[in-house]
C-alpha cells in the first residue's frame, strides 16, 4: 500500500510578476520504507514538490494523499496537528531551537505531542544514543558541527514517530565526512526500522546511497528509476 | 517549556534585551519615583493641614462658618468636649472661640482671625506650638494678657516678642470693645498666608472681655487617632449631635481632598505616558526578534507548534522582557522612595515659593502600596497590549516562505 499518492499536482506562483510555474503535473506514489532521492538541477521544483507533501503549502491544483487521506483539503489547525503526529521533517538549516539543548530539542516535539514524560525520556536517550550525540545531550546546538546539529534534527523527526520523514537538502551545509555519516545513520533506520525517507539533494554520494531517485526539470519528473545496491 | 524557551529567546540578544530592560527599569523608576514625590508633597500637606488647622473633624452651630457670627456659639462648649474627649479612637479635643477683629500697634494694623482657645488643649490638636521662631507658646506668665501671632503678621505689624497690641473686639450685642494683649511667641507655620492672618489668646481672657460666659465657644476641633477613621466617627457625632454642624477635613479644606484625589489620578496618567513610550520600544524591540528569527519561527510551526503556541510565546517573550525592566525599575524606586522618605528631600534653595502656596520645605516622599501594585499591573497590561503586534506578525508568517527565508 502506497504511504503517499500524488495526482496531477501542480503549483504556480501568482505572487510574482510573471507566474511561475514550479510543478507542471507531478503523478508520485510512495511506498512504505523507501529511501528515495529527489534531485534536479536547482529551481526545478524540489523543495515545492516536499512542501506540498509535507503539508506545508497548498498546491494549485492535484492532490496529495497520505494513508489515503487528501492532506492538501486539511484545514490550517488540523493540518498543524497533522503534520506534529504524522511527518517528520529535517531541512537545510536552521532545524533546532537554538535556545534548547540538544537532548531539550528532541523532548520539545514529544512535549508538543503531550507524550508521557517518561516515555520521552526514555526515547530521548534511545535515540540520542543511535544517532551517535548521547555525550552532547546538554548542549546547545551552536556548540555542535554542522553534522552533528543534523543528526539532532534526525533523532528530533524520529522522536515524533512520524509516517514519513522529509529532508530537503539535509547535506547541503555538511562536509563529506559528515553526509557520510548522517547518510549511513538513515539508512541504517531505514533498513532496521523501516522508516521511510524522502529526500532532495544535489550531492552524488546522496543519490549513490538511494534506494530510488526521482529526477524532477521545469516543474516535472522526467525520471524515476530504482537502484539496487 | 515554552516558558523556558520564551525566557531563554529574551537573553539571545543580550545587549537588544539590555537596552529595552534599562529603558524600562530607568522610565519606570522615574515616574515612579516623580510619583512618590508628588504624593509625598500631598500627603504631608494633608497631614499638615491637619495637625496645624483643621484637625480632623470640626463641630460648629449651624451657619457659623458662613458669617461667624457671635449669635451662633456653642454655650456647652466644655461639656461637649469632655464628652467627646471620652470617645474611643479620639486623641484630642479642643474648644476654640473665632472672631474676626482689627489688630492694632503703634506703627500699623491688620485684620486677624482671633482664635482663643485653652493652650494645653490647643497643643493637643495643633501641632502649632512646635512651630515657634520666637517666644513660646504661653508659657510666658504677663499681667496683661498673653498672644501668640504669626511671623507674617508680626512682620506686617512691626511687633517682636513682649510687644504689645490693641485687639478691637466685639460682644455678642454687637458693641465694640477693646482688649490690650502682649505678644507672648510668633510662629511661622508652612502656610505664609495663615501666618499673616492668626491669633491665638486663651478663652479665659478673651470671654471677659466680651461678656460671654466661661464655656463658651464656636467650634470644636477633634483630632483622631487614625485619619483613616475619619468616616465613621464622622457619623457617629452625626448620630449623637443632630442639632450640629459637624465637618470632616475633606470638606472644611475640599481642595486638599480634590487635590489628595486629583494627584492619584495623575501619578496614574503619568505612569501611563511613560509606559506607553517604553511600549514602542518594547514593539520595535520584539519585531527585531520576530524578523531576525524568520527561519526558525517557520521551522517550529513546520514541524508543528500551533499558531496559539507561538504567539503566546512571543507574548510571554515580550512580558518577561518587560517586566524584567519593571522589576529593576519598581526595586530601585522602592528602595529610593523609602530612603528618601525617611531623611526626606530638602527643597530649601526653592523654599519661599513652596513655602507660601503651604508646602513644606523637606519632601518625604512615599507611595501607597495599592499604587505600586496599579503601577505593576499597568505594566504587565501594557506589556501584553505590546506583544500582540510582534506575536501576530509571528503568526502571520508562512511555515513554506519561512523555511526559504523570505
Ligand atoms: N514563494 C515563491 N514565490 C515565487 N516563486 C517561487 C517561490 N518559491 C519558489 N519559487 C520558484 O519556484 C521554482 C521552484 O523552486 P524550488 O525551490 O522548488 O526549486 P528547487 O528545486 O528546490 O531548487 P534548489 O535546488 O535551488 O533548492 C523556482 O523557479 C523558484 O524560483
Ligand atoms: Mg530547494
Amino acid at each position: 500500500m502506497a504511504v503517499i499518492e500524488i495526482s496531477s499536482l501542480t503549483k504556480t506562483y501568482n505572487e510574482t510578476t510573471v507566474p511561475v510555474h514550479a510543478l507542471n503535473g507531478v503523478d508520485l506514489q510512495f511506498e512504505k520504507g523507501e529511501f528515495t532521492a529527489i534531485v534536479g538541477p536547482s529551481g526545478c521544483g524540489k523543495t515545492t514538490l516536499l512542501n506540498m507533501m509535507g503539508g506545508l503549502d497548498a498546491p494549485s491544483s492535484g492532490e496529495v494523499l497520505v494513508e489515503n487521506e487528501d492532506i492538501t483539503r486539511m484545514k490550517a489547525g488540523p493540518l498543524v496537528e497533522y503534520r506534529l503526529n504524522n511527518i517528520g521533517f529535517i531541512f537545510q538549516s536552521y532545524n533546532l531551537i537554538p535556545v534548547l539543548t540538544v537532548e531539550e530539542n528532541v523532548q520539545f516535539i514529544m512535549e508538543l505531542q503531550h507524550r508521557n514524560k517518561k516515555e520521552v525520556r526514555d526515547r530521548v536517550d534511545h535515540l540520542l544514543q543511535v544517532m551517535g550525540i548521547s555525550d552532547k545531550k546538554t548542549v546547545r546546538p551552536k556548540f555542535l558541527s554542522g553534522g552533528q546539529q543534523q543528526r539532532v534534527a534526525v533523532a528530533r523527526a524520529l522522536a515524533s514517530k512520524p509516517k514519513f520523514i522529509l529532508a530537503d537538502e539535509p547535506t547541503a551545509n555538511l562536509d563529506s565526512k559528515s553526509t557520510d555519516t548522517l547518510l549511513d545513520l538513515m539508512a541504517e533506520l531505514n533498513e532496521q526500522e523501516q522508516m521511510t525517507f524522502i529526500f532532495s539533494t544535489h550531492d552524488q554520494r546522496v543519490m549513490d546511497k538511494a534506494k530510488r531517485i526521482i529526477t524532477m526539470e521545469d516543474g516535472k519528473v522526467i525520471s524515476d528509476v530504482k537502484v539496487s545496491n | 517549556m515554552l516558558i523556558q524557551i520564551a525566557w531563554r529567546n529574551v537573553w539571545r540578544n543580550k545587549v537588544r534585551s539590555l537596552v529595552v530592560v534599562i529603558a524600562v527599569a530607568l522610565g519606570l523608576w522615574a515616574g515612579v519615583f516623580s510619583d512618590a514625590f508628588m504624593q509625598g508633597m500631598a500627603d504631608q500637606q494633608i497631614y499638615s493641614v491637619i495637625h496645624t488647622k483643621t484637625g480632623h473633624i470640626q463641630l460648629n452651630e449651624p451657619c457659623f462658618l458662613q458669617n461667624h457670627d457671635l449669635q451662633l456659639r456653642m454655650d456647652h462648649a466644655d461639656s461637649l468636649t469632655s464628652e467627646i474627649s471620652a470617645m474611643p479612637g479620639v486623641a484630642a479635643v479642643s474648644a476654640i472661640l473665632q472672631q474676626t477683629s482689627m489688630a492694632s500697634t503703634s506703627a500699623s494694623s491688620a485684620g486677624v482671625m482671633i482664635n482663643a482657645v485653652d493652650p494645653d488643649d490647643q497643643q493637643k490638636v495643633s501641632d502649632l506650638y512646635t512651630m515657634m521662631v520666637a517666644g513660646s507658646w504661653f508659657e510666658r506668665s504677663t499681667r496683661s494678657n498673653p498672644i501668640v501671632i504669626g511671623q507674617g503678621l508680626a512682620n506686617k505689624l512691626k511687633v517682636k516678642e513682649k510687644s504689645r497690641m490693641v485687639l478691637t473686639l466685639q460682644t455678642d450685642q454687637g458693641e465694640i470693645v477693646y482688649g490690650a494683649f502682649k505678644v507672648v511667641g510668633i510662629f511661622k507655620s508652612q502656610d505664609s498666608e495663615y501666618d499673616k492672618l492668626t491669633v491665638f489668646v486663651r478663652r479665659q481672657d478673651l470671654l471677659p472681655l466680651i461678656h460671654l460666659p466661661e464655656s463658651t465657644a464656636t467650634s470644636i476641633t477633634v483630632l483622631l487617632n487614625n485619619t483613616e477613621d475619619t468616616e465613621v466617627k464622622m457619623a457617629e457625632l452625626n448620630s449623637r449631635y443632630k442639632d450640629l454642624q459637624i465637618q470632616s477635613w475633606t470638606e472644611i479644606t475640599p481642595m486638599l481632598q480634590m487635590m489628595s484625589s486629583a494627584m492619584t489620578l495623575t501619578n496614574i496618567i503619568f505612569v501611563g505616558i511613560i509606559l506607553i513610550a517604553l511600549a514602542f520600544g518594547i514593539i520595535n524591540t520584539m519585531l527585531m526578534a520576530v524578523m531576525d528569527r524568520t527561519r526558525e519561527i517557520g521551522m517550529l510551526a513546520s514541524i508543528g507548534m500551533k499558531p496559539g503556541q507561538i504567539f503566546w510565546m512571543i507574548m510571554l517573550e515580550t512580558v518577561f522582557l518587560s517586566i524584567t525592566g519593571a522589576i529593576f525599575g519598581l526595586v530601585a524606586s522602592i528602595l529610593m522612595v523609602n530612603w528618601f522618605g525617611r531623611s526626606g528631600i530638602d527643597l530649601g534653595m526653592l523654599a519661599e515659593g513652596i513655602n507660601s502656596v503651604g508646602f513644606s520645605t523637606t519632601v518625604y516622599p512615599g507611595l501607597s502600596t495599592a499604587m505600586y501594585a496599579i503601577i505593576a499591573c499597568m505594566v504587565v497590561v501594557i506589556a501584553l497590549i505590546a506583544g500582540i503586534f510582534p506575536a501576530r506578525r509571528a503568526i502571520s508568517l508562512k511555515p513554506a516562505s519561512a523555511v526559504r527565508g523570505e
